[in-house]
């Protein structure tokens, strides 16, 4: 087809895929490989370290560290990406289709500077708004004194993730409604129907797939987002420390390659789980 | 309703742009204006934090830092594109079971945690030498970007539509006139608007560019990152540095707003 072939077209993809296999697929196997060894940043282990088989992986399951920041990845991820990054993207999206479009324009561009911005000015911005004496949200409340990330840090990180990534599912969203046919709103609202009902009714089953790519992908990027180091650096005593976080401070802080390498092949592991989970719930649709 | 409507739309945006306003406006401010709380509004504009920023007294330039990224972003955004045009084209372009496997592979990719890779691509830069080298960060960016590009790139080629290939194809025209005549003018904003979400995704790398750059290849963002720790007093150079770092990724974003909203919704879905 439009000249063609199969050698050619073989050609074409082979660099592209070679570069990815190389430099993504081999370094997760690789991974998965120093997981399974007692290698170190440091010390004998450094120079010649040897394969512990499952140690590691027993170990990191029972370590408390690990089920803490586990447990903190899951509501990161639930509180910030599925719940608030979909619900506030969702009706941000159907509430700007009724605005004029140079609001909506505008409005869009406004959410989206959040997202683009580079992290370190975004850690650095929230950091002013959220530091004690001083912070812009201690004086809008009054309450110069609370410490916003240091009393509150998983609070704070899942509503800073929030305004971090709504407008990815808000972009989603805009252009999945723009595929609702008006005419099928309009009967819904003429039968009398809510606006709920409406949403339930007659737009959810149109844009059952875009809510299923949207939640997989803010979902994943969520749980291997590092930004929160910037914030919080897992603290005050772990009690922000994601899974990424932990396993930057256990791999570089500690120097426990190995140990760190098990809780990173448990993440990807982890990461797999949902992207087939969701693969399944898309077939089923088709 | 609608009046209402609008009100919500407005108290959204100012709600997002809140934190960039105030850095915007707090790096026009001299230093003892940027420090006063709540925030001077009213106070003189001033450039002074720029020209702190750009070592006016220190003599410390952060040209280096800037330039390392620009040659990180632009480099690999390249390779990039030189790699996903192709391969799109032959995906897009078959519809073939297969390919849909190729397809999934590529996106999968997207969704390994980047600090699982951390250690190993470490290694590798170590035991090749170029560790604090750009030119591994160039290539390293271009292997994280690809995945999405060809996606991405995909999702705009496969908008072209087949009856035009086949013209063209009996037409006597060959691939090369094909690609240049025919599929370029119709996929040109698409790839426009791809390359500039490469080089936003670039641009904003942290964790690697932290990890395996130090006094010489250091990007952007890392060099902010120390310059908030060492600087983070003065207000109004921090907000400066900040603003400069940002707006590359500032001006990227809005030139691909519209495409970037049709690019990443298409690529999603499709």
């Amino acid at each position: 087809m439009a000249g063609l072939g199969v050698a050619r077209a073989v050609g074409f993809v082979a660099p592209a895929l070679l570069l990815v296999g190389v430099f993504l697929v081999f370094p997760a196997l690789w991974t998965l490989y120093i997981g399974v060894t007692d290698y170190q940043l440091t010390g004998p282990a450094a120079a010649a370290p040897s394969a512990v088989g499952l140690d590691n992986f027993a170990a990191v399951l029972d370590d408390a560290l690990f089920t803490n920041s586990l447990w903190l990845t899951a509501l990161f991820v639930l509180g910030s990406a599925v719940v608030g990054q979909n619900a506030l993207g969702f009706a941000l999206a159907w509430l700007l289709r009724r605005v004029r479009p140079w609001l909506r324009r505008t409005t869009e561009g406004l959410v989206l500077l959040a997202w683009i911005l580079p992290g370190p000015v975004v850690a650095y911005l929230w950091f002013a708004v959220l530091s004690r004496d001083g912070g812009t949200l201690g004086l809008l409340l009054d309450d110069p004194t609370t410490a916003w990330l240091v009393q509150y840090p998983m609070v704070s990180l899942v509503v800073f993730n929030v305004w971090r990534g709504t407008a990815f599912s808000m972009l989603l969203y805009t252009s999945a409604l723009a595929a609702v046919p008006p005419s099928q709103l309009e009967t819904a609202r003429l039968v009398g129907a809510n606006g709920w009902q409406a949403v339930r009714d007659v737009v959810f089953p149109h844009i059952r797939g875009h809510v299923l790519t949207n939640t997989l992908l803010i979902s994943l990027w969520t749980a291997n987002d590092f930004t929160p180091f910037l914030l919080t650096a897992g603290g005050p005593n772990h009690e922000s420390e994601v899974l990424p976080v932990l396993i930057y401070r256990q791999a570089l802080e500690g120097g426990r390659l190995g140990y760190a390498s098990a809780m990173s092949s448990l993440l990807l592991v982890g990461n797999l789980v949902v992207a087939l989970v969701y693969l399944r719930l898309l077939r089923r649709r088709a | 309703m609608r009046r209402l409507v609008g009100v919500v739309a407005w108290f959204s945006a100012i709600l997002f742009f809140a934190p960039v306003a105030w850095m915007v406006l707090t790096s026009l401010h001299s230093e003892p204006d940027a420090a006063t709380n709540p925030p001077s509004l009213g106070a003189g504009l001033t450039l002074q934090g720029y020209e702190e920023f750009f070592g006016a007294s220190t003599g410390q330039s952060p040209w280096p830092p800037l330039i390392n990224s620009f040659s990180a972003s632009i480099g690999s955004t390249i390779i990039v594109l030189l790699l996903a045009i192709p391969a799109a084209y032959a995906l897009s372009i078959k519809k073939v079971e297969k390919w849909t496997d190729v397809m999934f592979f590529f996106l999968s990719t997207k969704m390994l945690p980047v600090v699982a890779g951390l250690l190993p691509i470490y290694l590798v830069a170590q035991f090749t030498g170029m560790l604090d080298n750009i030119s591994f960060l160039v290539i390293l960016y271009t292997s994280m970007n690809l995945p999405i590009a060809v996606w991405l790139m995909r999702s705009f080629l496969a908008e072209v539509p087949p009856e035009i290939l086949e013209a063209a194809s009996i037409d006597g025209a060959g691939l090369i006139t094909t690609l240049r005549r025919v599929v370029a003018p119709i996929a040109m904003p698409g790839i426009a608007a791809t390359a500039l979400i490469c080089f936003i995704f670039s641009w904003n790398e942290l964790l690697f560019a932290r990890v395996l750059t130090g006094v010489v290849a250091g990007t952007a963002p890392v060099f902010l990152t120390g310059f908030v720790t060492s600087q983070g007093l003065f207000l109004a150079k921090v907000c400066a540095a900040a603003t400069v770092v940002s707006l590359p990724v500032l001006i990227a974003g809005f030139a691909a707003q519209d495409k970037l909203v049709q690019g990443l919704s298409l690529g999603a879905v499709k």
